[in-house]
């Protein structure tokens, strides 16, 4: 068994939430929360930790240098640099439209990077 | 374009000033100009990229550009006329508003106004950081401009000052960027920002957190090439002894925001020394008739949701009083007591509803927050990050026995 | 070959090299002047608190002084010289406050002398009349020396105007020009630069804090200089109505001044704390900084320190600096003839005009001939400062020129025009825009037109931004792009 402590993000408590976790990697036992929502947040950051990721990709034949992205929806959090590192490749084109793909299927998450913002010419 | 016969003019298209808009719009005003120094809409939007906007407003999770497009698309489709690369110069206490483009210098005097100027930072000279003038020293919301809308990076290695949310989100996006951030510094013992912002910004890279620390001096004539970071005991000042060197070329200071009130002052604005910004009612008109403010002109908001909000508010008030509708009334003052910092508005007059917005000086567990005999509320935690919001009906304030002039918001421990 | 040949070398553009330079261009010599930085006006003359005066300590208005009578001089000089070159000058007479009797009888004393050189306008004034004049000051001041001939200026704009002024009327300016030796040949020098060689047969000596350096190549410094550390402050514009003299008190301790001076833009300076120092250390303290704070709030009690919006320290080149007084080195060398070392100390830009014209005696003396020029042009005009206008005026500037009609700087009002017209004159860095067009310098610190600046310097020189810098070499402001770190 092993403990692990997670911070919950749900309210301004920030409640300190201690894991008991089986060597299989069960939630045993979770005390710290104060809440029946954090619990389940806590559990689930635990076996899942995901993130949206915002950044910028640069442009090309654009006016303005850069282009707001976003992924549309959380990837695993370990995978923030590596996709950063994906991303520092890809130059984007006018003409694109807040929503559109960026970047198909980033580092085979099955997750679109997409604009935020329109991309002027 | 011709500005005279301008119902409601907003000055800042902000969060604030875009909401004032389109609801002043919505409201029935026949002409709403919308007044921009920067060559689009959207204001500081632009260089959040950053997500956890619109949670509130949309109850959507946007990122910055997102939540300011949605508001740009209504200002157009209504019809708000706007001016770009427009600086307002001056605004008279009659309400005469001279603006400069490149077109030359325009004087108008709109029906009401509504101030949404937003907020400025905090200069290292404010806090009197000592050493010499090297460049590497930035403001983190101007090295948010730089890094998501120039293209530009300061440095490799920063270091940071003050843990508020822009702080935070600056450590997350310099360090996605490939440069290693050493240190956020924070005199406080707890984080200035959102609790999320912690965890995801600091702990999810491993950014060290010093708290009870502040930036002593910093080195480098030319170039920043570190700073002395030393631990301060209960009354924030730096305890002999205990200093550390910390090697950097970058040093972002998020240290505070202060309501941008130049114009409002020069309108003879009354300003409120706990918020930075204008005394206003429950519609946000200010001490000058027909000037109204939202945003974070007014006060310092936690969230752009609130500001928006707010800025309708005032928006409401500036509509009403365009068509010449004023409600008169007896005028009770609202006045912050037990770990309250400041309450906005700090005057109702009249009629409710009331939206008021207050924050507290200092973090409590078990606490209620009372607004005199008329609201009251249980909170498990108060923070100074983050504000409290009330709603205060008309049916409230109806409650209140006559003759009452004061009424005193109270943070208290709960019993 | 010899990079750079001429008659007169000028080693430094402070103030006192380009007041030099410009009294040289009067005349039918061939001159230049050399500044290692890359702008005029960055050392000395910069970290200054802007007034014309008469110095402030026991040597004022005492004519067995060199450095006071060329102060006291100099003081009817500067008006016409900054009207002819359009630079700010604004007379605002000075209030020395009395708490005592003691202290009445010191200024009685100066007021004395001061008569005795042609000063005649001092004048004591009551209680009543003090605080009708400055209602805000310190009700410990029992009355004041009121002497109406102090005025301000800005020290870089002058400087700057004042070389640009000499190199329309001949003499060469070069930035960015350091000097690493200099040795005789004969009638000439050699002097070994950054950029090559330069032969010339004069040499004036201006290089500010680095006076004695220049000196020493040749065994020319006949003078012991220490280097002492100024602290000024500057208070935000909200606050200049508070005072509208320069108020002066006497200080508590040696190594201080008491004076808060309302600046011609309207930003309250205060200071100075003087501290020895390192030279090129140009980095205030945390003690200077409170102390120059309680020296205010002693003149002015309600101001906080949230009322700073900027503080800078600078050197001055003292040859006593324990006395209380000290003299200046405005003299040729002895040792190394066609040599003149200058240097004021303090008030370096008030001591300015009638310096130049004493160095010009002192090079006569060592054998320069000096013909007049008659197609001297002593006017030049000032670039447009778009805030100062009248509103026709903006109309038509703006109907010339559309980048007059954007702000760039919301603190200080400063459009891009401006920006771009400095930048044609010569500004090439942060700093320099800032100095030569206030860009920056309000209350918010450039935190809202840094970015911008950065775009129109890189757009104007034809740089990338990431070589954009501060204030030269070394200092670049955003040396990397978007992504370089993630290869």
């Amino acid at each position: 068994m092993k403990e692990a402590q997670i911070i919950c993000v749900g309210c301004p408590l920030g409640c300190r939430a201690t894991l008991k976790v089986s060597r299989e990697g069960e939630v045993l036992e979770v005390t710290g929360c104060r809440c029946k929502e954090g619990r389940r947040y806590v559990v689930e950051e635990f076996r899942n930790p995901v993130r949206v990721l915002t950044a910028t990709v640069l442009t090309e034949g654009s006016r303005v240098p850069l282009l707001p992205v976003r992924t549309s929806s959380p990837i695993p959090k370990e995978k923030l640099r590596e996709a950063m590192k994906a991303l520092a490749k890809v130059r984007a084109k006018p003409p694109l439209r807040a929503g559109e793909v960026v970047l198909e299927d980033l580092l085979g998450t099955g997750v679109d990077l997409v604009a935020t913002r329109d991309l002027p010419s | 374009m011709r500005l005279q016969g301008v119902d409601v003019a907003v000055i800042g298209a902000g969060p604030a000033g875009m909401a004032a808009a389109i609801r002043a719009k919505e409201a029935g005003a026949q002409r709403v100009l919308l007044v921009e120094r920067q060559e689009e809409l959207g204001g500081l939007l632009h260089q959040c990229i950053h997500n956890g906007f619109g949670l509130l407003y949309f109850g959507e999770d946007l990122t910055g550009p997102e939540y300011a497009k949605r508001f740009i698309d209504r200002v157009y489709d209504l019809g708000v006329e706007t001016l770009l690369e427009t600086t307002v110069l001056e605004i008279s206490p009659e309400r005469g508003i001279r603006v400069i483009n490149k077109g030359g210098l325009q004087s108008f005097r709109p029906k009401a106004v509504v101030l949404a100027m937003g907020c400025r930072e905090r200069t290292r000279d404010q806090l009197g950081i000592p050493g010499g003038r090297p460049a590497g020293i930035f403001t983190a919301g101007t090295a948010q401009r730089l890094v998501n809308v120039e293209g530009l990076l300061p440095g490799r290695r920063v270091v940071i000052l003050g843990s508020g949310d822009v702080g935070m989100i600056m450590a997350r996006r310099l360090t996605l960027e490939g440069a290693r951030v050493e240190a956020v510094v924070e005199i406080l013992p707890y984080v200035g920002g959102l609790i999320r912002n912690e965890v995801q910004c600091l702990h999810d890279f491993d950014i060290p957190l010093l708290l009870e620390h502040t930036v002593t001096e910093v080195h480098g004539e030319r170039h920043l090439e570190g700073v002395t970071v030393a631990k301060v005991d209960p009354h924030r000042r730096p305890i002999p002894g205990t200093e550390i060197q910390i090697e950097c070329d970058t040093l972002l200071l998020s240290v505070g925001l202060i309501p941008e009130n130049e114009l409002s002052r020069r309108a003879g604005v009354e300003l409120d020394p706990l918020t930075g910004g204008p005394t206003v009612d429950q519609w946000r008109e200010t001490t000058v008739p027909g000037v109204f403010a939202g945003g974070n002109v007014l006060h310092v908001h936690d969230l752009v949701d609130n500001c928006s909000w707010e800025a309708e508010l005032a928006a409401e008030g500036a509509v009403r009083f365009a068509k010449g509708e004023r409600t008169e009334g007896r005028e009770i003052c609202l006045r912050p007591g037990r770990n309250v910092r400041y309450v906005v508005p700090q005057r109702i007059r009249g009629e409710g509803p009331v939206t008021l917005f207050l924050r507290v000086r200092e973090m409590e567990e078990g606490m209620r927050v009372r607004v005199g005999d008329l609201w009251q509320k249980r909170f498990r935690v108060v923070k100074p990050s983050e504000q409290i919001k009330v709603e205060l009906s008309p049916k409230d304030l109806r409650r209140l026995p006559d003759g009452v002039a004061e009424i005193r918001v109270e943070c208290e421990v709960a019993g | 070959m010899a990079w750079l040949q001429t008659e007169v070398l000028i080693i430094g553009g402070g103030v006192l090299g380009a007041a030099v330079a410009r009294e040289l261009s009067r005349y039918r010599v061939e001159a230049a002047l050399l500044e290692r930085e890359p702008d005029l006006g960055w050392g000395s003359t910069k970290a200054n608190m802007c007034i014309v005066c008469q110095g402030a300590d026991a040597l004022e208005f005492r004519p067995e002084y060199k450095r006071s009578r060329l102060v006291w001089e100099s003081i009817p000089m500067m008006e016409p010289l900054c009207r002819e070159l359009g630079v700010p000058f604004k007379r605002i007479g000075e209030l020395t406050l009395i708490r005592n009797n003691e202290e009445r009888a010191k200024y009685q004393k100066l007021k004395t002398r001061a008569e005795k050189v042609g000063f005649t306008g001092l004048r004591f004034v009551g209680r009543d009349e003090l605080f009708a004049m400055e209602p805000h000051v310190s009700r410990e001041a029992v009355g004041a020396l009121y002497n109406p001939d102090i005025a301000v200026v800005d020290p870089v704009r002058l400087t700057i105007a004042l070389a640009e002024s000499a190199r329309r009327n001949g003499v060469e300016v070069h930035l960015e020009t350091e000097v690493l030796g200099i040795e005789r040949s004969g009638e000439e020098f050699l002097v070994e630069t950054n950029r090559g060689e330069v032969r010339c047969r004069f040499i004036v000596n201006a290089a500010g804090v680095y006076v004695d350096r220049v000196a020493r190549f040749l065994n020319a410094d006949e003078f012991v200089l220490y280097p002492v550390k100024g602290f000024i402050g500057i208070l935000d514009k909200d606050l200049g109505h508070l005072v509208s003299h320069e108020i002066h008190m006497r200080p508590e301790a040696p190594g201080e001044m008491n004076i808060v001076v309302p600046s011609v833009y309207g930003n309250l300076f205060f200071g100075v704390v003087l501290r020895l120092g390192r030279k090129g250390d140009n980095s205030t303290t945390k003690e200077m900084a409170d102390t120059a704070l309680r020296n205010l709030r002693k003149v002015l009690p309600g101001v906080s320190e949230g009322d700073v919006i900027h503080t800078f320290a600078g050197f001055m080149m003292f040859r006593n600096w324990e006395l209380g007084w000290h003299e200046c080195v405005v003299e040729a060398s002895r040792k190394v003839p066609r040599f003149v070392n200058v240097s004021i100390g303090y008030p370096g830009v008030s001591a300015a005009p009638a310096t130049a014209k004493e160095v010009l005696r002192l090079l006569e003396k060592e054998g320069l001939r000096l013909q007049e020029d008659p197609s001297f042009e002593p006017r030049l005009e000032a670039p447009p400062s778009f805030v100062d206008l009248p509103p026709e005026e903006q109309q038509s500037l703006i109907e010339r020129d559309p980048r007059y009609g954007h702000v760039v700087c919301r603190c200080e009002t400063v459009t891009e025009g401006e920006i771009v017209e400095a930048i044609r004159r010569g500004a090439n860095t942060l700093d320099g825009v800032k100095f030569r067009t206030r860009a920056g310098m309000g209350r918010c610190q450039g935190g809202y037109c840094t970015p911008r600046v950065i775009k129109i310097l890189a757009r104007e020189l034809g740089i990338p931004e990431t070589e954009v810098t501060k204030k030269g070499k070394g200092s670049e402001l955003l040396p990397l792009r978007s992504k370089e770190l993630l290869g």
